[in-house]
């Protein structure tokens, strides 16, 4: 059956799961046969990447009330070999485009901001991944980098953005190494910088990491940003300021890579 | 019944293990009898072998740390000496393994009386081999072949074959031997004929499917490195080059399921060779081409042999600019009909990954096939993280569907 609704695919299946497992957190989805999202869950990853996939899902297929066997699963993320009853693995890099494609079609580049790493991803045909680049084995630019700086700040993370949006004049902070970073922050705060500019000074430096990695793909408009990160107003902030165009933020920007996932379940079922 | 795995291994395995014996027997005996050097990869060994002296090659003996996973144990008994982990990880293996040979796979190599280092791979070779200069009393000489920017100067020839000259009054004073012309043209000779089946071998993987797939070239390349000029060189490469002709000719594969080409740029990860090749090829994945292995593609030939050497190894690409890698790369894409490629950033070998990230940009442009670039070492695999190197090459294959 041809469904006229948003989803325009061939389905022979009600529901797809898609299992997101992060460094930082698991997110799971379920969309229904037209790729709406009918229910989302996020919990911290912890130390098992089996048991939080196993928690989310099985609070997912509670909450929309099917059966978890009759329904196709495609795992992402970090600890993607991980997710039991997987149909399918597939990298977060495709995942994401295709979540970001389905949310907003005219999307043509994606900066995802995660807990360990940073991937910026032009968005081809199909919202199959065109090129990619992901940061290399260094954690500046990553959600780790901002978790680090918040605790050494004692501010907690959810505040960081806002408080470093009321900074005139960032500290000068090295992007190179979140270890080296940590030292600077301290003696900043030894030199006597405000801690608004100290915060400031991070999310600049972060914005900075990731808008080299961004040229190196190649800026093209419109620009979506998501991932955990993608919630803070400094990082936007200085983000859009060091690529020079607007950024378009989805409303659950951690749950794009698991809509993704939970899209290409219901593709690789019909 | 065991399941059929994904790749199938080469007949010729067995003789290469032999002849991999022969060289090192050849060497503990050279050792023994005073009369062996440790040589660099792109050095001009057929003038050696053709004073009748002995050859081993620390690279190759770093490559078989690594294919040990003792890297890090090897590699940490030079750092403990004070060298820096930053330091090429074939010098920290072979400095490594010269500072506690019984603690070294093999007992370490035999002990060299004297060094040969060409820097027409890097210039890392000169301080190294001054290192195990120290280290063993044995002296080192320096063939210097200045870089290539287009094409080679007239004064640059001049010095390079004046350094050939040198390189055979040191290695007669100092193992009391003379170069006969007669020999230096045998050795050459048998080195034309082993790199002619080897690169024939190596092109016969433009067929589809493959017959070669990558840990295969770089294993069966060790002959090549290391005894090109000998007559059983030529036999070993006679017999690869039957077998591989006759899976052509049969429609063989080097994987059973062959669906994606891809290229594969720098020295493989040799603790991960095996694992790493042959987990892509279950995924169908087949690499019919390398940058690394079609390195020793000169021959030496001519009535000018002197002439030819220098020509051959002043030539190396990596003695060249990026423009020269870009070119091989987009050249061996299209000749093998490639879909993409895999460039491993070597943390320890700047010489070839140097650039990488522009050459990736400059061969995507030029061919329109994607590519990454995955991040690691040769031998250390402290800096190999198999997590970030999956979604990066899963990602690449996942953009062919």
């Amino acid at each position: 059956m041809r469904c006229s609704c948003e989803g325009n695919f061939f389905m022979s299946v009600q529901y797809g799961i898609g299992v997101d497992v992060g460094s930082t957190s698991t997110k799971a989805v379920i969309v229904d046969a037209v790729g709406r999202m009918v229910a989302s869950h996020l919990i911290p990853t912890g130390g098992s990447a089996a048991l939080s996939a196993a928690k989310c899902v099985e609070r997912i297929v509670a909450d929309v009330g099917i059966r978890q066997d009759d329904t196709p699963i495609v795992s992402t993320g970090y600890g993607r070999a991980q997710v039991n009853g997987a149909g399918e693995r597939i990298t977060e890099i495709t995942c994401h485009s295709i979540g970001v494609h389905h949310l907003n079609p005219e999307i043509a580049l994606l900066i995802d901001v995660g807990g360990q790493d940073s991937k910026v991803i032009r968005i081809g045909k199909n919202g199959r991944p065109a090129d990619f680049e992901i940061n290399d084995k260094c954690s500046a630019g990553t959600g780790r980098f901002l978790e680090v700086m918040s605790r050494v700040l004692e501010i907690p993370l959810p505040e960081l953005g806002a408080l470093a949006l009321e900074s005139t004049a960032p500290s000068a902070i090295s992007s190179t190494c979140t270890v080296f970073a940590e030292s600077e922050v301290i003696g900043r705060i030894g030199a006597g910088d405000s801690v608004k500019d100290i915060a400031a000074g991070i999310h600049l430096s972060m914005a900075s990491k990731i808008g080299t990695l961004s040229r190196r793909v190649g800026v093209v408009e419109p620009v979506c940003v998501t991932g955990g990160v993608a919630l803070n107003p400094a990082f936007r902030f200085y983000l859009s300021k060091q690529i020079g165009v607007e950024l378009w933020v989805p409303e659950e920007p951690q749950l794009t890579g698991a809509l993704g996932a939970a899209i290409l379940s219901l593709k690789n079922n019909d | 019944m065991s399941e059929e795995k994904a790749y199938r291994r080469l007949e010729t395995s067995q003789l290469l293990q032999q002849i991999s014996f022969r060289h090192m027997l050849e060497a503990h005996a050279a050792s023994e009898d005073g009369n062996l050097t440790w040589i660099t990869s792109g050095f001009p060994v057929e003038i050696p072998i053709a004073m009748g002296i002995g050859v081993v090659y620390p690279e190759q003996y770093a490559a078989i740390v690594g294919a040990q996973k003792v890297g890090p144990d090897i590699c940490g008994l030079a750092e403990e000496y004070g060298y820096s982990n930053e330091l090429c990880s074939y010098a920290r293996a072979s400095i490594g393994a010269t500072i506690k040979p019984d603690q070294s796979p093999l007992g370490g190599l035999p002990r060299p009386q004297a060094l040969l280092a060409c820097n027409n791979i890097c210039g890392t070779v000169l301080r190294w081999y001054d290192a195990v200069s120290e280290l063993t009393g044995a002296p080192v000489y320096l063939f210097d072949t200045p870089p290539i920017d287009d094409e080679q100067l007239p004064h640059h020839v001049a010095y390079v074959r004046q350094g050939l000259h040198k390189l055979v009054d040191f290695l007669a004073k100092k193992f009391d031997t003379t170069m006969e012309k007669e020999n230096l043209r045998k050795v050459s000779q048998y080195s034309s004929d082993a790199i002619r089946l080897w690169i024939d071998s190596l092109e016969a993987c433009k067929n589809k499917p493959s017959p070669l797939n990558c840990a295969d070239r770089f294993l069966t390349m060790a002959p090549v490195v290391s005894s090109r000029g000998k007559d059983y060189c030529v036999e070993f490469y006679q017999a690869l080059n039957d077998e591989v002709r006759g899976r052509v000719k049969d429609g063989i594969g080097a994987i059973r399921d062959e669906r994606v080409r891809l290229l594969w740029d720098n020295i493989p990860p040799w603790f991960q060779i095996f694992r790493f090749f042959n987990g892509l090829a279950k995924k169908g994945v087949v690499f019919p081409a390398d940058t690394y292995t079609h390195a020793w593609s000169g021959k030496v030939s001519g009535d000018d042999l002197y002439g030819s050497i220098t020509e051959v190894y002043s030539n190396v690409y990596l003695n060249k600019g990026l423009e020269a890698k870009a070119d091989k790369m987009v050249q061996l894409i299209k000749d093998y009909a490639l879909d993409g490629f895999i460039m491993f950033s070597v943390r320890s070998c700047k010489r070839y990954s140097l650039g990488q990230m522009v050459t990736r940009e400059l061969v995507t442009e030029r061919t329109g096939v994607p590519g990454t670039i995955i991040e690691g070492d040769m031998v250390d695999s402290r800096l190999f993280n198999d997590a970030q190197i999956q979604t990066r090459v899963e990602a690449l294959l996942e953009m062919f569907v």
